[in-house]
């Protein structure tokens, strides 16, 4: 059992993580009941802003240049922090203008545009960074490792899961007591209501769209550094994400939450006792959840079942 | 870079055919196989190089050896007399596009000669369509045993050193050096398997135990998990077979933790592109090579100065041993038609079986041959490290430990499972 | 705008006009394959990718059920036509039944668990079935050979009685490829012209309303995946001919998403000849554009994506739109929507 622990404290980071990157998903999945499949890419598009932010690749040689490179690395991070989240927003609001003509058709075709869509950026990032591994720089300080009870611990990673858990509190706040909480919350149930109560529904979607990816761009620079980055990694997060949804139930936060923890053990558990099944074991969690509860964990009906 | 881009000519003619109703008489695909042979029609090499998967950093690399050959032949007046032409087609480390990537070069664009691969897989699928037209191939960077094993062709020709070759030249010393249990980290495909069960047997042989072996699928990114199992076992050596994008983040991770000083590494082969430009602590361990730019030996500086010629623009600022592997295996694949004074396939097959390359050719310690009973190169194998003194010289990331002859890590299991298909069962072709 | 309801049926002789010209164009595609820059093999994995998207269209396109795992099935039927023949015997008839078997049984065992599903709901519980499959397909390296895949697969002779064909080169398999690819075609027209398929409409128009009218339609959707399963296995089956091996690869969920795609882009939800087209355009871009640029997959992405948004009938739809805009100038528009 002692042996085990080790496995069950990386399992619960990598649970904390998956329910960073499913939190946005969740949002939009809710609200507009689109399955976004595109998630992915904004998740890597947000770390590969990131890289160029802390890279300065965009204006070497020039005086800027120089003045940016010379500043520390965690400024430079922080302001990665910030850059890279918004510009994986303005893509998300131009995926949202590009699935207009989808509402109100069968949920299948914002799927298929948005499947569509994470090809195209996919592409896209290879085009303008190349095929290769990238890698994210982190600051010295939540760099390297520390010992605990004999094994070695890598700081990077519990600091993630730390943000992970900021992050996944802040938007708790936003949705459950803030005014604009309350508005989205309206959405996801009834978007009747929503224009009923003198909101521009349009603006709405727009601004959960931006959230959304906005959030996939921070879990991207979250994880970078732990996954490394190359073109197709939106595919690789979109699975975990998209499963964590259905086990926890369509549009449930919380249900979210658990899924992905619940996810992050099982990969970590199985993981101990055969690290190369470990990613299956999502599956198969997906499989005895789903045919137990066809909603999964905590969901309510929605749209998408027809 | 000066790729050709595939001639429009066979879809212009085509149309033109249709146009007139006279399309294609001379049957449905009888493929004469004995192309036109003008002295003016060029000879044509398809590229079969990775262009994006796991191994899309080291396929470019390779193409730029195979490019930069081509280029150095052109330059002075092609192959027996005829200019050398080269397509080159994304074989997306996929085994099934290498199959049809191999398929269209040999019948739509009638490639006399494919070059080029470096995971197994493709490199296996590639050759099993060649060896159906006789087409020779080349398989210049990808060294699990089994290529020059159980998979091997007549027209397959394999230019590193594989799996075992490595093995063999790192096992007993890293026994003696830090102890006999071994845990194995090791790649979930063809490769990575066949070179940790060399590993193994090599272990029973002197004395050492394997405690675990952990398996890496492809793509794997986060590598919590084994390193975990690592520190809690405890080995003396860990013997990774990782490659490609998953060994660079295994050596971030690795790295990070710390772990790189603690655990004696030994990492079976070291592909340059995998690492170049790696912080140097990533680069714990011991490892192995073909071939490393600063080798002290006559004609590397040269090398390295035409590299950086031909290349001006490219990131990686040295060649490496896929460059290496990708440049020599062209070179000699178009010395031996020369010699061979014909396009003829069989004749150019029994040119490059049983060759011997002298070392000063190669850039190398020792010398070289083909062994003609499997078509491996028997070459030197180099053991490295990383090269902490470097200074400023970012470039210069290894220190050569050791260099060893090819008879002493010559592959004796993939002899005794090698059968090539005969000359006759080989169709023939001038191309 | 045409709704989704609308692919025509038609009962009575199966040799409409398109029908004969499809299996015209099959029958003479080596004659001008190479003329206009294509090449043999592109022709063999072109027959089979449309054997396998036809069967797909069944339930993607007929029933209204989004598969997303659906390559499981054509894999699993190329690695039982391999194991068939290294383990049993070279047998091309054997192995393709075997192929058939293992992917019916596959289907069989999923679509009892899924065929009580809808929606998005149902599209999920097939992607997973299809990434535990494709594991399974990765991690049993002493059955399936790996990530490497299944080699050395050897294409059998075919047998006809007397008759004893080699299907060596690829001529010849292209023949055997053809000639199973234009009977299934054949079948597969009957049956949706027949009431199976109207009832397929008819559950994904409204589950509910057909349950109702009495049929089972529990049943009918478990028959069709087991169908579509089936038949994506003899494609596979012919595939692990056509590559001598048979790999992981196609099973990956990337690979089940462009079938989808493939489909989609053809307009397999309005038309039976959609998954051919859709096919067509697919295999052409790959390789035209591609030889051209590594971006390939960008441009038919962006395709992809201003097609969803403003044709989602695909390229079969538009070629509707356009006959009836030419045959009815005016009355076009009206009678579409009462269609």
């Amino acid at each position: 059992m002692y042996d085990l622990i080790p496995h069950i404290v990386n399992g619960l980071t990598l649970g904390l993580l998956f329910a960073l990157i499913a939190l946005g998903f969740t949002l939009i999945v809710g609200v507009m009941e689109v399955i976004n499949l595109a998630h992915g890419a904004f998740f890597a598009l947000g770390a590969y802003f990131a890289v160029a932010v802390i890279g300065g690749s965009w204006f070497s040689g020039t005086e800027f240049g120089a003045w940016w490179l010379g500043l520390p690395l965690a400024t430079r991070y922080v302001v990665a922090l910030i850059f890279g989240p918004i510009c994986a927003a303005i893509a998300g609001m131009v995926l949202e203008l590009c699935l207009r003509p989808t509402y109100g058709k069968a949920p299948l075709y914002g799927l298929l545009l948005t499947f569509g869509a994470a090809l195209v950026i996919e592409e896209l990032i290879r085009v303008f960074w190349g095929t290769g591994e990238q890698s994210l720089t982190i600051p010295q300080t939540i760099n390297g490792a520390f010992l605990l009870g004999g094994l070695i611990f890598s700081k990077y990673k519990f600091f993630a899961a730390a943000f992970a858990v900021l992050a996944i509190f802040l938007v708790w706040l936003l949705l459950e007591r803030t005014p604009y909480g309350a508005i989205i919350k309206a959405g996801s149930h009834d978007s009747e209501m929503v224009r009923a109560l003198g909101y521009d529904l349009s603006k709405l979607r727009l601004a959960v769209f931006a959230f959304g990816a906005c959030l996939a761009g921070l879990a991207g620079i979250t994880m970078a550094p732990i996954w490394g980055l190359r073109p197709h990694i939106g595919i690789d997060v979109v699975i975990p994400a998209f499963l964590i949804i259905v086990i926890g139930g369509v549009g449930s936060f919380w249900g979210a939450v658990a899924a992905a923890m619940l996810v992050g053990l099982s990969v970590g558990i199985s993981g101990a006792y055969a690290p190369a099944w470990a990613m299956l074991s999502m599956y198969i969690l997906l499989i005895l959840v789903v045919g137990v509860r066809a909603r999964g964990l905590l969901g309510r009906k929605s749209a998408l079942e027809n | 870079m000066s790729e050709t881009k595939i001639s429009r000519r066979g879809l212009l003619t085509g149309t033109t055919a249709l146009v007139g109703g006279v399309a294609a008489f001379s049957g449905p695909w009888k493929h004469n196989r004995a192309y036109a042979q003008a002295a003016d029609k060029p000879v044509k090499i398809g590229i079969t190089s990775d262009a994006s998967g796991q191994y899309a950093n080291s396929g470019a690399s390779d193409r730029r050896g195979m490019m930069m050959a081509i280029d150095e032949a052109n330059a002075k007046g092609g192959v027996l007399g005829r200019k050398i032409e080269y397509i080159h087609l994304d074989t997306e480390t996929a085994a099934a596009t290498g199959s049809r990537v191999a398929e269209r070069m040999i019948t739509r664009e009638e490639c006399g000669f494919l070059v080029g691969a470096v995971s197994s897989g493709v490199a296996n699928a590639i050759s099993q369509v060649a060896q159906r037209y006789g087409v020779i191939y080349l398989n210049t960077n990808s060294s699990s045993p089994t290529e020059s094993g159980k998979n091997c062709h007549r027209v397959k020709f394999v230019w590193d050193g594989n799996g075992t070759n490595f093995a063999k030249a790192a096992v007993k010393n890293s026994i003696d050096a830090y102890g006999k249990k071994w845990m194995l980290l090791t790649n979930d495909y063809g490769w990575g398997h066949d070179t940790a069960a060399s590993t193994k047997k090599l272990l029973a042989t002197y004395g050492g135990e394997v405690t675990d072996e952990i398996l890496i699928p492809q793509g794997t990114r986060d590598f919590s998990a084994a390193l975990l199992k690592i520190q809690q076992a405890n080995p003396d050596v860990v013997a990774a077979a990782v490659g490609g994008d998953d060994q660079v983040a295994m050596r971030q991770q690795v790295a990070q933790l710390g772990m790189g000083e603690k655990t004696a590494w030994i990492n079976n082969q070291q592909d340059w592109p995998d690492v170049y430009g790696l912080p140097v602590d990533n680069l714990f361990g011991v490892f192995g090579t073909t071939w490393y730019y600063g080798l002290d030996l006559p004609g590397v500086k040269e090398f390295v100065a035409r590299y950086q010629a031909a290349y001006p623009e490219t990131v990686m600022r040295v060649p490496g041993n896929v460059f290496y592997n990708g440049y020599m295996a062209t070179r000699e694949l178009l010395a031996a038609i020369e010699r061979a004074g014909t396009t003829n396939n069989i004749a150019v097959i029994k040119q490059l079986e049983g060759l011997k390359m002298p070392a000063e050719s190669r850039m190398q310690h020792f010398d070289a041959w083909i062994d003609p009973d499997t078509h491996q190169v028997q070459q030197t194998i180099y053991l490295a490290t990383a090269n902490t003194k470097a200074g400023d010289d970012k470039d210069n990331m290894f220190k050569i430990l050791a260099q060893s002859k090819p008879d002493d890590v010559k592959d004796d299991d993939a002899a005794a499972a090698c059968k090539l298909e005969s000359y006759e069962d080989t169709p023939s072709f001038d191309a | 705008m045409i709704s989704l309801s609308d692919i025509p049926t038609k009962s009575g002789f199966p040799l409409t006009p398109a029908m004969c010209v499809f299996l015209v164009a099959v029958a003479s595609a080596p004659f001008w394959l190479e003329a206009v820059g294509l090449y043999s093999y592109l022709g063999i994995e072109v027959a089979i990718w449309i054997l396998y998207a036809m069967g797909f269209n069944l339930l993607f396109g007929y029933a209204g059920l989004h598969s997303f795992g659906h390559g499981a099935y054509i894999g699993i039927g190329a690695y039982a036509f391999g194991l068939f023949q290294q383990n049993v015997a070279v047998s091309l008839w054997g192995g393709l039944l075997a192929a058939i078997l293992a992917a019916t049984l596959a289907g069989a065992l999923v679509a009892t668990f899924v065929a009580h599903r809808r929606g998005i709901y149902f599209a999920l519980m097939t992607i997973a079935f299809g990434q535990v499959f494709w594991f399974c397909a990765i991690k049993l390296r002493w059955l399936t050979g790996g990530e490497d895949g299944l080699l050395g697969i050897p294409r059998p002779d075919m047998v006809l009685g007397p008759l004893r064909v080699s299907l060596q080169d690829n001529f010849s398999l292209y023949w055997f490829a053809a000639g199973v690819l234009g009977l299934a075609v054949l079948g597969m027209s009957r049956l949706v012209n027949a009431p199976f398929g109207r009832v397929l409409q008819a559950i994904r128009q409204n589950e509910m309303r057909a349950r109702f009218a009495g049929y089972d339609v529990w049943r009918m959707k478990w028959l069709v995946f087991t169908l579509s399963a089936a038949i994506a296995g003899l494609a596979g089956g012919i595939f692990a001919m056509a590559q001598e091996s048979a790999y992981p690869d196609i099973m990956s969920l990337h690979q089940s998403g462009t079938i989808v795609m493939m489909v989609l882009v053809g307009g397999g939800l309005v038309s039976f000849w959609g998954p051919v087209l859709g096919v067509l355009i697919y295999f052409v871009a790959r390789d035209v554009i591609g030889g051209v640029t590594e971006t390939w997959l960008l441009w038919f992405g962006l395709m992809f994506v201003v097609m969803v948004m403003l044709r989602p009938e695909g390229a079969a739809g538009l070629a509707h739109v356009i006959r009836s805009r030419l045959a009815r100038p005016k009355a076009a528009a009206p009678a579409e929507r009462s269609a």
